[in-house]
């Protein structure tokens, strides 16, 4: 037996709680108390093995380290598999990573590059159920399920296949479960706890098969951990701190019956960690001895706080090997090699050891099909004793194997399309990456990025997606492999500066960093001579060669007393967890004034002093406002001047609501921006863009993703729309570019090129053959089973795609804006199908279907509107809260016309006449608009009206009876007003 | 565990003169849906003695953020020189880049910044009132400062979004030709640009 001390296998001093070999021998992990987080580190084994690779320095040591835990971590265990690494900790949590294979090591960002993590290792899953520390956690044999325990007294089977679903939760200990261990057989687990108890608990069920007490009578409960053990030929379980006669044991418990007759004696402390070795053994045979065929047995190996560790074969009454005072402090955990010669300790101390035995102490390893044998003349044909290979093939004896079966072949299946997405997103990176290089893609980050305003101004941008993290793996290694040194700033300024710039950009990172500081003060350097060449303009200065020397022997000297910003880099800023000073505008208006005066002050100066940005800086002044977002995306600009609109930004929810949304539409905004031209109208058309991302609604959450141009199959490139509704996803290809889509609960249309207009259903059902537009679509819109086309040409169409009826045919929008320079400002599609266009003359118009006739609904220069003045018919509580299209498309008007009316004095007939006649016009518009809701409303308030103002005409009362009381379905309240009028 | 790591921030547009916008290439990571949005800032140390003369150069949400690696780039523009004591114009300075989500902050960039004059005259016989359009400023970009803090990424205090703002039925379509509107536009930028003064007006 050999015994090795890896002192590079460390947290920096801080405790190692968990060991554990990665399935395939050439890693391992640790798990333990991190910085001020929990940590997780993989590290190489051959460098533990070989001690040629230990000495070599291109052998990394270190694989990959994870901090993501917030507490300390207790447990780490790789499935059988080797594909997953389960980890738990202090932070209740439970998180499983998975390798990502892109190549090349990554940093961690401001690390100073010595971390280099070699693999990428990415948390997939993080299972929250538990409400205290996880102690331990155990894959199930083949991986079906993992168990966690927890010191909430609780075990937390997870569905391994489809994380994280939860199976079970095991409750019945009474304090901390601080250990788990799987019967190798697959029908059993096992859990100890600081209640005095072992529990075994059934699979089939999850119920509890026994408890077992007597054992851990005497126990007091301060282990940290009690890692129990099950011996891989399921004979045994051996739990961790039992007591016989007041000595602290092992207890071996029996499967048949779970008898306690034996245990592990010897260890002067409570026993933490048990583990046993995966093999079982054969005593060797020996050359000319008698070939008697003896029992297999196994190896146990049993670590304590003691801070001893002690080897056994169960075929032997005395312990292998016991090896003393190995540690400072307590035994954490234990792990064999999958061979069983080889053996990880790890302890509180911070430190681990390695225990290399060889055959001839241990015996002769079984192969896995004799101990698949061993497994089945024991225990029949079991899912978990058997290898994939025989399990295929196997005569099924049990459900247990029906349901395996089935799983594995539902697996396959989700593999086999797994990796048919992941090749899909794979394309869609490299698509993304061919197309345009990362390079350009980064110099041009800044213009393409979007930007938009949410309601209260603030700028927000949506980032770029360059990796999804759904497969686990990235394809894009450009950041990984990129140093975070000054170099990659270079190659990027080289990419963005001008040639003049260059120069600079080599001399200057020198200046800054690379030299020893010096006691020099900034004065002296100030004051040194020197032969430079002087150039009036701060760029021309920089780049001429003089520029160098200087500096780099005055910037050191101002690195010394830096000490003096150290505060700043490690400390919250206060303002910075408050939410911004938003609520504050109005004690401030006087600063701010304070504020645009200084700026005017600065101004003149900055102009004076010729600088071409210094106009650019000042802040509030107006016209340098415009040129300091030059750069900026023009989308923004748009965004802005629809913030501008006065009238819509509190009334119309759909403009904040444009707001929320990403970029896409906002760019499908700027291009409905309608400027037509009296002759022949040309409506702007959306142009191709690559990626757009479109809210549908918010409740349901339903949003739509095109990505253009996604894949080329043979030469033909296709284009992806994915919708998501609250989580539940679809998505299908299109085979031209699309150029704008909408959607509504109902149905998802888009407008590809080609002039070709595609239905879906919200799940994703194409509802029609592509409809072939007759001119280039302009704007989409849908509501509910109503789909808006209006064409390039201004025409306009609406669909019932439900009802597979057209509502609107070919319509021009030539009788509306006939005005010379109107525009549309608005669009709007009701639930009944009706289109509405709201005009930049403030006028809105229907379409009526039935009479095929536009219709007025709305004029905000009305004068009716101006002067009508029907408050005192209002209800007092309803005050406008009527809701509906007519109220969308006339706005706020209404509440400012009254107020308006207020003002002027009229004479009362006049008022009279004219509210009654905007009433009128207000209940034939909701008529119109099919908005029952608002025509109730309007007509409550115009028969309030006459009832309360009694105008002198009978008729009009009567009239209003006899055309509107007679309306069909009429709500029952309006009878009760009838009846009073 | 934190949901979002800074990958890279790579420092666009360094060195420049004084008065060009900040730029960061901001690369980070996110391994779960983020259910409300990140709030970026760039703070400009305006002199090492007090916090009193940290300018918040700008703050932007960004959003929305999905599971997966994002990049962004943050430009702000340069400080108010008025804002900065003449004594702390040239010389060695610092600008912090800081994250928070949900009003907590989990990450903060460093970055030493040295302002200096490129003329030799002007180096020799700084003015007395420092001349700001002939400041030449340096990031030191090679070696940020990552401090990183523990915040609750959990959404354990779900709000209700405001149940009214859900009309998808209704889009706007804007005029080209709409000035006054588009000045109005500007005046929301002013506005914007009003919070973030009063934001470090806050600080002093």
């Amino acid at each position: 037996m050999k015994l090795l001390k890896p002192t590079w296998v460390n947290h920096n001093g801080k405790p190692i709680f968990s060991v554990d070999i990665h399935p395939d021998g050439t890693k391992f992990a640790t798990g333990g108390q991190g910085q001020d987080s929990g940590k997780v580190v993989i590290w190489n084994m051959s460098p533990v093995l070989q001690e040629d690779d230990e000495k070599d320095e291109n052998i990394p040591k270190m694989l990959c380290q994870m901090d993501n835990h917030l507490a300390c971590v207790n447990c780490v265990r790789w499935s059988n598999s080797g594909m997953y690494l389960a980890s738990g900790g202090d932070d209740k949590l439970i998180m499983v990573w998975k390798r990502a294979t892109y190549i090349g090591p990554s940093t961690v960002f401001g690390s100073s590059g010595k971390l280099a993590n070699v693999e990428q290792w990415r948390c997939v899953s993080i299972l929250r159920s538990h409400s205290g520390d996880v102690m331990d956690v155990a894959w199930s044999p083949h991986d079906a399920w993992l168990a966690s325990c927890s010191v909430d007294n609780t075990v937390v089977i997870w569905n391994a296949v489809k994380f994280p679903e939860i199976l079970a939760t095991l409750r019945g200990h009474s304090g901390l479960v601080k250990g788990l261990t799987w019967d190798p057989v697959g029908k059993y687990i096992a859990s100890q706890a600081d209640d005095r108890s072992l529990k075994v608990w059934r699979t089939l069920d999850w119920q509890l098969e026994t408890s077992i007490t007597k054992p851990f009578d005497e126990c007091g409960g301060t282990t940290h951990v009690l890692r129990l053990s099950w011996s891989p030929d399921g004979h045994y379980l051996v739990s961790a701190h039992a007591m016989n006669n007041s000595g602290p044991t092992a207890q071996i418990i029996e499967r048949e019956g779970w008898k306690t007759n034996m245990d592990f004696v010897g260890h002067r402390k409570a026993v933490t960690v048990v583990k046993f070795n995966p093999k079982i053994f054969k005593k060797k045979q020996k050359n000319g001895s008698s070939a008697k065929p003896s029992c297999p047995y196994c190896c146990c190996a049993v670590g304590s706080k003691d801070r001893s560790l002690s080897v056994w074969l169960t075929c032997l009454k005395r312990p292998l090997v016991v090896i003393h005072e190995l540690f400072d402090k307590s035994i954490m955990d234990i792990s064999w090699t999958l061979n069983g010669l080889g053996i990880l300790v790890c302890s509180m101390d911070g430190s681990v050891a390695f225990l290399d035995f060889s055959q001839d102490e241990l015996g002769d390893p079984l192969s896995e099909e004799e101990k698949s044998r061993i497994h089945q003349s024991t225990y029949g044909k079991s899912l978990a004793i058997m290898t994939e290979a025989q399990l295929s093939t196997a005569v099924i004896e049990n459900p247990e194997m029906l349901k395996y079966q089935r799983r594995q072949q539902q697996q396959q299946l989700d593999q086999k399309s797994a990796t048919a997405r992941e090749t899909g997103s794979a394309a869609s990176v490299t698509s993304v990456v061919n197309g345009e290089s990362l390079e350009d893609i980064r110099k041009n980050l800044l213009k393409k990025q979007v930007e938009t305003r949410t309601a209260d101004g603030r700028r927000r941008i949506t980032p770029l997606c360059i990796a999804q993290l759904d497969t686990g793996d990235f394809s894009t290694a450009f950041f990984n492999s990129i140093p975070l040194s000054g170099s990659l700033a270079g190659t990027m300024l080289s990419s963005h500066s001008s040639p003049q710039l260059l120069p600079l950009d080599s001399s200057t990172p020198n200046s800054f960093g690379a030299s020893k500081p010096s006691i020099e003060p900034m004065a002296a350097a100030g004051a040194r001579p020197a032969g430079d060449s002087v150039s009036k303009d701060s760029v021309n200065a920089t780049s001429t060669p003089a520029a160098s020397s200087p500096s780099v022997l005055t910037t050191p000297s101002k690195i010394e007393p830096m000490k003096a910003f150290d505060s700043r880099f490690t400390e919250r800023s206060k303002a910075t967890p408050a939410a911004p000073a938003l609520a504050s505008v109005a004690p401030t208006a006087v600063e701010r004034l304070k504020e645009q005066n200084l700026v005017k002050e600065l101004r003149p100066r900055d102009l004076l002093e010729s600088s071409s940005d210094s106009d650019e800086k000042v802040p509030v002044a107006k016209p340098s406002s415009l040129s300091k977002r030059k750069l900026e995306l023009e989308v923004e600009t748009v965004e802005k001047k629809k913030k501008g609109r006065p009238r819509k930004d509190s009334r119309l929810m759909p403009v904040s609501l444009s707001v929320q949304s990403p970029a896409a539409l906002t760019a499908e905004k700027d291009a409905m921006c309608l400027s037509v031209p009296t002759p022949a109208l040309k409506l702007p058309m959306p142009g191709p863009q690559r990626a757009f991302t479109l809210q549908v609604s918010s409740d349901p959450s339903m949003y739509i993703e095109v990505e253009n141009e996604v894949t080329a199959v043979g030469g033909v490139k296709l284009s992806r729309l994915k919708c998501n509704r609250e989580g539940k996803e679809w998505e299908t290809v299109l085979t031209s570019r699309i150029l704008t889509a909408a959607g509504s609960c109902d149905v998802v249309c888009v407008a590809c090129e080609k002039r070709m207009l595609s239905v879906f259903s919200s799940c994703g059902r194409r509802l029609l053959p592509p409809i072939l537009l007759p001119s280039p679509i302009s704007t989409l819109h849908c509501t509910g089973f109503y789909v808006m086309a209006l064409t390039a040409a201004a025409t306009l169409s609406v669909w019932d795609v439900h009802r597979q009826v057209v509502v609107v045919k070919e319509e021009s929008l030539h009788s509306i804006l006939a005005g010379s320079d109107m525009t549309v400002s608005q669009i709007l599609l009701t639930q009944h199908g009706i289109p509405v266009m709201n005009l930049s003359d403030g006028k809105a118009y229907c379409f009526n279907p039935s009479l095929s006739t536009w219709n007025l609904v709305s004029d905000k220069q009305d004068s009716l509107a101006q002067c009508a003045d029907f408050r005192s018919s209002l209800p007092p509580q309803e005050a406008m809260l009527c809701s509906g299209p007519l109220a969308i498309v006339q706005g706020r008007a209404s509440t400012s016309g009254r107020q308006a009316a207020r003002l002027f004095s009229v004479p009362h007939v006049v008022q009279q006449e004219t509210t009654l006649a905007y009433l009128e016009s207000q209940v034939a518009a909701a008529l119109t608009l099919q908005s029952s809701h608002e025509y109730r409303h309007w007509l409550l308030l115009y028969t309030r009206y006459l009832v309360n103002e009694g105008p002198a005409e009978e008729g009009t009362a009567e009239g209003v009876a006899a055309s509107h009381w007679a309306e069909p379905p009429l709500p029952a309240p309006l009878h009760r007003v009838s009846g009073t009028a | 565990m934190a949901k979002v790591q800074v990958n890279n921030v790579v420092v666009l547009d360094n060195p420049s003169p004084f008065y060009n916008p900040f730029q960061f290439e901001i690369t980070f990571e996110c391994i779960e849906d983020l259910s409300e949005d990140l709030e970026w800032k760039i703070i400009y140390v305006g002199s090492a003695e007090s916090e009193e003369y940290d300018q918040v150069l700008d703050s932007v949400l960004v959003g929305p953020v999905p599971a997966g690696r994002h990049m962004f780039v943050f430009q702000a523009d340069a400080p108010n020189p008025g804002l900065i004591p003449d004594a702390d114009a040239v010389g060695v300075t610092v600008v912090l880049i800081t994250c928070t989500y949900r009003g907590q902050e989990f990450i903060r960039v460093g970055y030493y910044v040295n302002n200096e004059y490129t003329e030799t005259e002007l180096r020799e016989n700084p003015p007395v009132k420092p001349d700001f359009s002939k400041l030449q400023r340096n990031i030191l970009a090679s070696n940020p400062r990552v401090t990183r803090f523990h915040i609750n990424w959990e959404d354990n205090t779900e709000k209700l979004e405001d149940a009214e703002s859900s009309n998808p039925n209704l889009q706007s379509l804007l005029a080209t030709d709409a000035l006054p509107s588009a000045s109005k536009g500007w005046s929301t930028s002013e506005n914007s640009l009003n919070v973030m003064l009063e934001s470090h007006m806050d600080c002093m």
